[in-house]
C-alpha cells in the first residue's frame, strides 16, 4: 500500500510540474498522463479478482493523485499566475478545465486498473483499444483546448523513430552506436536532393521516403563493414568517428566532380589524350550550410498537400510511420535474426561456438537500425521543408542514446515512452520552464538589481534552462543509472541482467511456495 | 580419411606453447577422452579445432573437410559443437531460446519470410519450437523450465542445457569441456549415463576433457594425455592408467617412484 501510495505521488508531482508550469488547459493532458501512468501502474501491481476489488485498490492513489494535481492547478492559476506577469484564466474556463482534466485521470486510473480482472486476451484488446482512443484524440484536444503542443509532439516522435532504430541496435545486439545521427541525416538528405528544387528532383514523398530508408539502410552496411569486427570500446569511437564525419561531409559537398577515373587521370598520365568522360562538373550537392529548402511535401487524396499549419495530418502520418515501425521491429526481434542478435549481445564468443556469424548478425542489426532513421529523416526533411548539417551533430546521438536508456534498453513500449519523455521535457517543458523563470525573475529579483546592470544581465541571460539541457539529459542518465539502470519500462531480460541475485532467489522462493 | 584427424597441431601464445604436436585421430561412434593436469593445454586444443584460435602450425580435417583456416560458424554447420568449462549460456535468455539459437545454422528463413511471416518460416519456426522442446526433455529439462532464463536454472541443469544447445546445432562430433565440473557424486553418475544415451541414441562421436578419473574410465574406448601441451600417452583406460609417465605427470617426479615403490 505504502508503495501505491508513493507511486501516486511521484506521478501526480510529475503531472502537476506540467500543469503547474503551463497553467490553463494544459491540466487536461497532465491529467490523462497521470490516469495513464497511474493505471498502468496500478493494473502491474493488481491482485484483484473482482472489480470491487479492483476499484478498491485504485481508489487511495487516484484520489491522492488527483488531490495533488487539482491544488497544484489551483495553486498555478491564482497564486503563481499573478506573480510571474500571465493572466489567471477565468473561472469558469478553470472550472471545464480542471474538471475534464481530473475527469480524465479518474477515468484512465479506474480503466486501466479494472483491466486486470478481464481475461487475457481482452485485456490486450482493451489496452489497444484505449491507446488508440489516446493517440487519436490528443491532437484534436490540443486544438479544442488551445494548447498547440502537437507540433512539438511530432518532433518528439520523430526522435521516437530514431530510438526505436537505435534500439536494434544498443538493446538488441548490444553493439554501443555513438554515431547513430548520421543515418539520420542520410535520410534527411537523400528526401532533400530526390524532392527539392536544389537539383530540380520532385520526386513523391511516399516514394522518397522507401528510398531514403533503403539508402540510410545501405548506407548502415557500408559503414558498418569495417567497423562491426571491431569489439566493445573500438566499435563506440569509430561510431563516434563517423556521426561527426557525415554531417561535415554534407556540410562541404557543394562543389562535386565525378569523373571516369581512367580516361580522365590514367591516359593523360602517360600523355595520352582522351576525351574525357565527367558524370558531374562542380555540382552543388547538399547546398553547404545554407541547407537544401523548400523539399516537398506530402500529398493525400482528401487532404490534399500537408501544410505546416496544420500539424494534425502529419501526426497522423508519424503515428502511422511509428505503427509500421513498431510492427516490423517486434517481428524482427521475435525472429530467428533476433534471436542473434540477443545472443550475440549476451555472449558473442558463445554465439560464434553456436553457428552464428557475428559480422554477418551485427552488421544486419546495424542496417536495419539504419534503415528505420532514413524513415525519420525522409518525414523530418519534409515536415521541416528545409535540412542543414548542423541539424545532425553530436547531440543528435547523444538524445536518442539518452531515449533508449531512459525508456529501457531492448523494451520497444519503453523507449517509446523514453522517447516521448525526453523530447517533451526538451521541446515542450524547457521553453516553457524558460518563460516561467523570466516571468518569475522580471517580478522578483531583477528590479532589485537594476542599480547594478552588470549583474542584472547576467542573472537575466543564465536563467535559461534551455542553456543546460546537456547538463539536464546528462544529470537525468546519471540518477537514472544510479537509481534504476533498468529504465523506466526495462525489458524482462534487462531487469534480469540488473536485478540482484537475492531478489531472484526470494522470487523463486516465492514461486515454489505458490506451487 | 580418418573421421577426425589432427597432424602436430601446434599453438602458441607468445613464449607459452600451450599445444605442441599433437596428433589426435578420432574414429567415427568413438568416446575418446582427454585428460592432463591443469594449463596441460586440453581447452587450448579444443579451441584450435572450434576455430577460436588459429593453429600456429598442423593440419586438422574432419569428415573430409580441412578444418585450418575456417571460421567458428563454419566449423559449427560442418558439424563439430561443443560446450564450455566454464557453462556459457544466454543467461539473460530463456531456456528454449538458448537451444533456438543452437539451430540457427539449421535454419533457413530469410529475412523477408521473417518479417513477413510466410508460411515457410512459420512453419520452419513451429517445427523448431517443438524439437526444441524435445531437446529440452531429451537433455532432462522439464517443459515447464523452457520460458525460464537460463541463468535462473540450478547449476546440474545449466550444464544439461548448454549440452542441449550443443545438440540443437545438429553435430556429428560433439566436445565436452569438463561436462561433469562441479557435480555431485550422484549428478555425476547421471551425466555419464546420458553420455552413453548420445552416442547409442544419437550415433554421435564425442570427445571429453574430464576430471574425474571415475567418468573417463567407465565411458572412454581411447584415452589421451596431454602435459605440458604435449600428448604424452594414449590408448585404452587401463592401459594410460598404469602409464608411470601418465602418473608422474598427475602427482609429480619423486611422488611417482614412491607410489610404485
Ligand atoms: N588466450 C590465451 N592467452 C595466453 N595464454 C593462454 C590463453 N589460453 C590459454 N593459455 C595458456 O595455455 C596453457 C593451457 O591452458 P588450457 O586452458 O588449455 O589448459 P587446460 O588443460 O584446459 O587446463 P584446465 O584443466 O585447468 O582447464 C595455460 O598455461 C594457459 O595459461
Ligand atoms: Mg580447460
Amino acid at each position: 500500500m505504502n508503495k501505491h501510495i508513493k507511486t501516486s505521488i511521484s506521478i501526480a508531482l510529475a503531472a502537476g510540474f506540467v500543469a503547474f508550469l503551463f497553467g490553463g488547459w494544459a491540466i487536461v493532458v497532465a491529467g490523462g498522463i497521470a490516469g495513464l501512468g497511474l493505471g498502468y501502474y496500478l493494473f502491474g501491481q493488481s491482485k484483484a479478482q473482482k472489480w470491487q476489488d479492483s476499484i478498491k485498490e485504485a481508489l487511495l492513489p487516484t484520489l491522492i493523485t488527483a488531490v495533488i494535481l487539482l491544488a497544484l492547478s489551483i495553486f498555478q492559476n491564482y497564486y503563481v499566475a499573478a506573480a510571474i506577469g500571465k493572466k489567471p484564466i477565468p473561472f469558469n474556463t478553470m472550472l471545464q478545465a480542471n474538471a475534464t482534466g481530473i475527469g480524465g485521470l479518474i477515468f484512465f486510473s479506474f480503466a486501466l486498473t479494472l483491466m486486470h480482472i478481464l481475461p487475457l486476451r481482452w485485456q490486450r484488446i482493451a489496452q489497444i483499444v484505449l491507446l488508440t482512443f489516446v493517440v487519436i484524440s490528443f491532437p484534436f484536444i490540443d486544438k479544442f483546448t488551445g494548447l498547440r503542443w502537437t507540433a512539438q509532439v511530432i518532433f518528439a516522435l520523430i526522435f521516437t523513430i530514431l530510438a526505436l532504430g537505435l534500439n536494434i541496435v544498443v538493446g538488441f545486439a548490444g553493439l554501443l552506436d555513438l554515431g547513430y545521427a548520421a543515418f539520420f541525416a542520410i535520410g534527411a538528405y537523400t528526401t532533400g536532393i530526390l524532392s527539392s528544387p536544389q537539383h530540380g528532383i520532385f520526386l513523391n514523398f511516399w516514394l522518397v521516403i522507401w528510398i531514403a530508408a533503403g539508402v540510410a539502410g545501405i548506407f548502415g552496411l557500408i559503414l558498418g563493414a569495417p567497423t562491426l569486427p571491431l569489439r566493445g570500446d573500438y566499435l563506440a569511437i569509430v561510431t563516434l568517428g563517423f556521426g561527426e564525419i557525415v554531417p561535415v561531409l554534407f556540410k562541404n559537398l557543394i562543389k562535386v566532380t565525378i569523373q571516369e577515373p581512367f580516361t580522365c587521370w590514367i591516359l593523360p598520365l602517360f600523355r595520352i589524350q582522351t576525351s574525357c568522360i565527367t558524370f558531374m562538373q562542380d555540382v552543388d550537392l547538399t547546398a553547404g550550410e545554407k541547407g537544401i529548402s523548400p523539399i516537398g511535401r506530402p500529398i493525400l487524396p482528401i487532404i490534399g498537400e500537408f501544410q505546416s499549419n496544420n500539424p494534425i495530418p502529419w501526426y497522423f502520418l508519424i503515428i502511422a510511420i511509428i505503427l509500421l515501425s513498431v510492427f516490423l521491429i517486434q517481428r524482427l526481434r521475435d525472429s530467428r535474426m533476433g534471436r542473434a542478435w540477443m545472443a550475440i549481445r549476451e555472449d558473442e564468443l558463445a554465439a560464434s561456438q553456436m553457428g552464428i556469424d557475428p559480422v554477418r548478425t551485427k552488421l544486419l542489426a546495424f542496417a536495419m537500425g539504419a534503415t528505420f532513421s532514413g524513415f525519420a529523416g525522409a518525414f523530418y526533411g519534409a515536415y521541416v521543408r528545409g535540412i542543414f548539417p548542423s541539424v545532425f551533430d553530436f547531440s543528435v546521438s547523444i538524445i536518442v542514446l539518452c531515449m533508449v536508456i531512459l525508456g529501457g534498453l531492448g523494451n520497444i513500449n519503453g523507449v517509446i515512452v523514453g522517447g516521448m519523455v525526453i523530447m517533451s521535457a526538451d521541446r515542450l517543458f524547457l521553453p516553457a520552464l524558460k518563460d516561467f523563470l523570466a516571468g518569475l525573475l522580471k517580478a522578483t529579483i531583477l528590479p532589485a538589481l537594476s542599480s547594478n546592470p552588470t549583474l542584472r544581465a547576467a542573472v537575466e541571460q543564465n536563467a535559461n534552462p534551455i542553456l543546460y539541457r546537456f547538463l539536464l539529459f546528462g544529470l537525468t542518465l546519471v540518477i537514472m543509472m544510479a537509481v534504476r539502470p533498468e529504465g523506466l519500462i526495462p525489458s524482462a531480460q534487462r531487469k534480469a541482467e540488473l536485478r540482484s541475485d537475492e531478489e531472484i532467489a526470494a522470487d523463486q522462493a516465492a514461486a515454489e511456495a505458490q506451487a | 580419411m580418418e573421421f577426425f584427424e589432427a597432424r602436430s597441431i601446434t599453438k602458441t601464445f607468445g613464449g607459452l606453447t600451450a599445444v605442441n604436436k599433437v596428433d589426435f585421430v578420432i574414429e567415427k561412434g568413438m568416446i575418446a577422452s582427454l585428460i592432463g593436469p591443469n594449463g596441460a593445454g586440453k581447452t587450448t586444443f579444443f579451441n584450435t579445432i572450434t576455430g577460436i584460435y588459429p593453429v600456429t602450425s598442423g593440419e586438422m580435417h574432419f569428415d573430409g573437410n580441412s578444418l585450418i583456416g575456417k571460421k567458428s560458424f563454419d566449423i559449427t554447420a560442418l558439424g563439430i559443437a561443443r560446450t564450455f568449462q566454464n557453462i556459457r549460456l544466454f543467461a539473460n535468455m530463456s531456456a528454449i531460446d538458448n537451444v533456438l539459437v543452437g539451430k540457427h545454422v539449421r535454419l533457413h528463413s530469410t529475412l523477408i519470410g521473417q518479417i513477413l511471416h510466410s508460411p515457410a518460416t512459420m512453419h520452419e519456426e513451429a517445427t523448431a519450437r517443438a524439437e526444441a522442446l524435445d531437446m529440452l526433455e531429451f537433455v532432462g529439462l522439464r517443459r515447464s523450465d523452457a520460458e525460464t532464463y537460463a541463468k535462473n536454472l540450478p547449476y546440474g541443469l545449466q550444464r544439461r542445457l548448454e549440452i542441449a544447445r550443443a545438440l540443437a546445432t545438429n553435430p556429428k562430433l560433439l566436445l565436452l569441456d569438463e561436462p561433469t565440473a562441479g557435480m555431485n557424486p550422484n549428478e555425476t553418475v547421471d551425466l555419464t549415463n546420458f553420455i552413453k544415451r548420445l552416442r547409442s541414441e544419437l550415433g554421435l562421436t564425442i570427445l571429453l576433457i574430464e576430471h574425474h578419473m571415475r567418468v573417463v574410465m567407465t565411458i572412454s574406448d581411447r584415452v589421451s594425455v596431454l602435459d605440458h601441451g604435449e600428448k604424452i600417452a594414449e590408448g585404452a583406460p587401463a592401459e594410460v592408467q598404469s602409464n608411470p609417465q601418465v602418473i608422474e605427470a598427475y602427482l609429480g617426479k619423486g611422488k611417482a617412484s614412491k607410489h610404485h615403490t
